[in-house]
């Protein structure tokens, strides 16, 4: 558990895969290996390396089909992270706007 | 997505004036969150609340060098280590602050959403009585 949002981070943080990962969201079905292959002109292993990360974070979902492999984009565990800095970012600027009317306030 | 959030912002005051606001620990419980501080590096502060729902925060002093304040963040409840830093700057007019708060996606997952839950509110609570506080006592005067 301790690692998971560290996973997250880990996997959007390269280029390549969060175009991959943006691809999936967009994509109106799931996409097969190949067909992420050939559109981001990445090797088979390539991808199959990205995709492995992604999974890993949970942001990509596997679906096994015989030889292929479908994926499918999970952005749940996005959500985690999102929560918190927005409640931070919140924290942050209400304390900041409290420091900027103590200093006036002070000062007056 | 960055694991970090920053904050500039600029205050019509003297840099010393500013980094004791963000320093002494009596300025730090009028304006932010009643505080057991000392700006030395190594000093275990707390910063913590007699009020409902205010989830007690703890760290180290890392650096205390004017103008560069640096300390740890532990919400109590989470084994959770993260990083707070101020940088004050003088510039024609006052002084701009930078704020880090870095280390952010250390938080556990699940229990992180369940954290967030629980204080959501709580901390607004501690710092909006202050503001009240403020624009009763220390505005009027």
């Amino acid at each position: 558990m301790q690692d998971k949002i560290t996973r997250i981070f880990k996997a959007i943080a390269d280029p390549t895969r969060r175009d991959i990962f943006h691809a999936l969201v967009i994509a109106s079905s799931t996409l097969s290996i190949s067909q992420i292959s050939n559109q981001f002109e990445i090797t088979r292993q390539g991808v199959t390396k990205h995709i492995k990360t992604l999974e890993e974070a949970g942001l990509v979902d596997i679906e096994r089909k015989g030889r292929e492999r479908f994926c499918n984009a999970n952005a749940t565990p996005l959500k985690e992270i999102n929560k918190w800095m927005k409640f931070y970012e919140q924290f942050w600027d209400n304390s900041l706007d409290n420091l900027d009317d103590y200093l006036d306030g002070k000062l007056s | 997505m960055k694991d970090m959030i920053t904050k500039e912002k600029i205050f019509k005051h003297s840099i010393e004036t500013v980094w004791n606001a963000i320093s002494n620990g009596k300025e730090l419980s009028t304006w932010f969150i009643q505080a057991d501080f000392k700006a030395e590096k190594g000093y275990h502060y707390t910063f913590t609340s007699d009020e409902d729902g205010c989830v007690p925060i703890t760290g180290e002093i890392k650096s205390a060098d004017p103008y560069t304040l640096v300390y740890t963040w532990i919400v109590e409840g989470t084994n959770t280590e993260t990083t707070v830093s101020w940088v004050l700057e003088t510039i024609p007019g006052g002084t701009k602050l930078y704020l880090e708060h870095s280390g952010i996606s250390k938080y556990e997952g699940e229990t992180a959403v369940t954290m967030f839950d629980s204080f959501n509110g709580g901390w607004d609570n501690c710092t909006n009585k202050l503001v009240s506080y403020l624009k009763e006592n220390v505005h009027a005067g």
